[in-house]
């Protein structure tokens, strides 16, 4: 069981990455809120070693999927254990693999279903309940 | 034909002129040569007969001074000797003398007794009445003098036969010259008349040429009257000097009113006043909309053309119905917005959801505030971000709802800078997610305004702003990623440019670049009627639009008339 499950938020969007922040900390999680990519990714290389990285697909002009693939190519006690991506955009595809992620979720997103799948996958994937 | 005549005539007329000149000359020479000969007979001969008398009465004078050598004697001997010593030289510096040569012959003769007439008016005051030598040297000078006679008389008779030769020639030429002044004055006569039959001639058949114009003529206009009458195209003639219709064919009576103090001709007459007045008669162009009686609205689109109507300058109105070509072009335009909001699909949608998404983590929040006590702030704030994000959705659907809507087809006034800066709003999240820079230079202040489509207009901006962030796909990424809109005013016109820094456009379709159809883009993008349509809207509201190639990319620039009122607010300004 994850005692503080953490999660990194990276949106643009400063008033909907604030929110999420706010959500995931009223529930428990520690929240890491950016709202540029390159902050983002400076934190991870710092070792915030989030459980969960939640980004926007378009990050001003940083690709989400960037952040991603960078972050997984930090050693392996720093990544999260999960991915996820959100978009505003229409998109041909809505597999998560295909944007190497865990999880994608199109907006406007439900909160309570984002925390709920994420607790899923990590109880399913790792057997790490995070007891919220 | 005619040009034969008119060497004959010239030919004539020249030579009318030489014998005219002619004439006169012989007249004249004739006349001064009778006064000559005139003048010469009369005097022929007298002035040697003149000097024949005094050397006989010198002679006598001598004889009788040797008998009576008296002073008086010796006076009158002196006289007559001065007055025959005086009459020598005349006769060889006569005309006779000149002329003939028996008189000049005797010039040094007469000029030894010039001499020997000088010595003895010498000697005679020293003669002496005693002296016996006396009447010996009398006799002597008598003696001397004597040859004198017969050399007087020779010029004497050389002198009359001068005269009588003369005269002899006067006669003739009073016979015989007189005819040929009448032979001049007769040819000059008749070369008078043939140049005046050739004149007639030349001028008869001028009148008939003339007379067949104006039968040609007369018959053009009757077909020209004929091909107006019967042409499906709406023609009338129009007296702006008189405000009133003269004349309009089938077509137009049925398109417009048949009647001709019908209001919408009046409508019209304004118009070509106007024109005429401003002086821009010659081929301009008449746009206007009709309502016909069964309520129908057409719109026409015609030319003026000055023309001479009935003998006066009028106006000849030529229209077409451009209804339906209007349509067509307004459905193409909305055809091509419509393509143009297609691809816009994903960055609306981005642009929508992102405010919602807000809205749904606030609401989120905001109940979870809700089950805590004293967290009435906190759910107000939540309340206020939602109705922040709720307008802000609201306005990108008015943006959407904006542009899209169909054109009007129709002018009005409106402000320039407020209809670049929605278009330029309305693609800023598309060159937001394509990391295009967006640079907006606008110096228009709101009553800058011009007269047009305004949808159109801002369509047409879009266009170009969405064809400059395409541009970007095709060039590679080391480019600045930078597109600049631009916008002010400079001289009673409006400046708009749209300016990337995508390469530019290549030389040959830059040639073809305003035409339908010519586009860089691929298949599945844009309808290649973009620019085509930019260029029908901007000519619809008299401007232009340009291409030209910068140092980085492309330019696009667009010179939009000010409406009146801005154009004299922007001198104002200016000055």
């Amino acid at each position: 069981m994850i005692r503080e499950p953490s999660i990194l938020i990276c949106d643009d969007e400063a008033d909907l990455a604030g929110e999420l922040g706010e959500f995931f900390a009223a529930c428990g999680w520690r929240a890491m809120v950016h709202t540029s990519a390159p902050d983002a990714l400076e934190a991870l290389h710092a070792g915030a070693a989030p459980t969960c990285l939640l980004t926007d697909l378009r990050v001003g002009h940083f690709s989400g999927a960037e952040l991603v693939s960078a972050t997984r190519r930090l050693p392996n006690q720093l990544q999260p254990l999960i991915y996820c991506i959100m978009t505003g955009h229409v998109l041909d595809t809505t597999a998560a693999k295909d944007f190497g992620v865990d999880l994608l979720y199109l907006k406007p997103i439900d909160p309570d279903l984002v925390l709920s799948d994420i607790q899923s996958f990590l109880e399913d994937t790792f057997k790490l309940p995070t007891g919220t | 034909m005619r040009a034969p005549l008119r060497s004959w005539s010239a030919t004539l007329c020249a030579v009318t002129f030489c014998l005219f000149v002619a004439t006169t000359l012989l007249y004249i020479w004739e006349n001064k040569h009778r006064a000559v000969l005139s003048q010469t007979v009369t005097n022929s001969g007298w002035v040697a007969y003149q000097a024949q008398l005094e050397h006989v009465k010198s002679a006598a004078a001598i004889e009788h001074a040797k008998d009576h050598f008296t002073p008086q004697v010796v006076a009158d001997l002196a006289l007559r000797l001065e007055i025959l010593r005086s009459r020598l030289p005349i006769l060889y510096a006569s005309e006779e003398g000149r002329i003939l040569p028996e008189i000049a012959a005797m010039q040094p003769a007469l000029q030894a007794y010039e001499r020997l007439l000088d010595r003895m008016i010498d000697e005679l005051p020293a003669l002496h009445p005693p002296d016996a030598g006396t009447p010996e040297m009398l006799a002597r000078w008598a003696s001397a003098l004597a040859p004198l006679g017969p050399e007087l008389q020779t010029v004497l008779m050389a002198s009359v036969a001068y005269n009588n030769s003369l005269f002899e020639r006067e006669r003739t030429l009073a016979t015989q010259l007189a005819i040929v002044p009448l032979a001049l004055l007769f040819l000059s006569g008749t070369s008078l008349v043939a140049m005046l039959l050739l004149q007639s001639r030349r001028d008869t058949a001028r009148i008939a040429e003339v007379e067949r114009a104006r039968r040609a003529i007369a018959d053009m206009e009757g077909n020209l009257r004929g091909v107006i009458q019967a042409a499906p195209t709406a023609m009338a003639v129009i007296d702006p000097s008189r405000n009133a219709v003269r004349f309009v064919n089938p077509a137009a009576a049925q398109m417009v009113a048949g009647s001709l103090d019908h209001p919408d001709w009046k409508r019209l007459i304004e118009v070509a006043a106007q024109d005429v007045r401003t002086g821009d008669a010659e081929g301009a162009t008449v746009k206007m909309a009709l309502t016909k009686a069964n309520g129908d609205v057409i719109s026409l689109r015609g030319h003026l053309c000055p023309v001479t109507w009935e003998g006066r300058p009028q106006v000849l109105v030529v229209m077409i119905d451009t209804t339906r070509a209007q349509h067509a072009d307004l459905q193409s335009l909305q055809a091509a917005k419509l393509a143009a909001l297609g691809e816009m699909a994903n960055a609306l949608s981005h642009e929508i959801n992102q405010p919602l998404a807000v809205i749904r983590m606030a609401v989120a929040n905001a109940h979870r505030h809700l089950e805590t006590e004293g967290a009435r702030d906190a759910v107000a704030a939540k309340l206020e971000r939602v109705s922040t994000q709720v307008d802000r959705a609201k306005r990108i659907i008015e943006q959407v709802r904006h542009y899209g809507r169909l054109p009007s087809g129709t002018a009005e006034i409106f402000p320039l800078g407020q209809a670049i800066e929605l278009a330029a709003g309305s693609v800023a999240e598309q060159y937001r997610s394509a990391g295009i820079r967006l640079a907006l230079q606008l110096d228009l202040p709101p009553e800058h305004t011009v007269s047009g489509d305004r949808a159109m207009l801002e369509h047409v901006i879009v266009n170009l702003l969405v064809n400059a962030r395409d541009a970007f796909a095709l060039q590679d990424d080391t480019r600045p990623r930078t597109v600049w809109l631009r916008a002010q005013a400079q001289e009673g016109r409006a400046v708009i440019e749209v300016e990337d820094a995508a390469g530019g456009i290549s030389d040959d379709l830059m040639s073809r670049i305003f035409e339908p159809f010519s586009t860089t883009k691929v298949a599945q993008k844009g309808t290649g009627l973009g620019l085509a349509l930019a260029r029908s809207v901007v000519r619809d509201m008299n401007g232009q639009i340009m291409a030209e190639n910068m140092r980085y990319g492309a330019c696009f620039t667009l010179v939009l008339p000010l409406a009146p009122a801005a154009a004299s607010s922007a001198e104002r300004e200016a000055a």
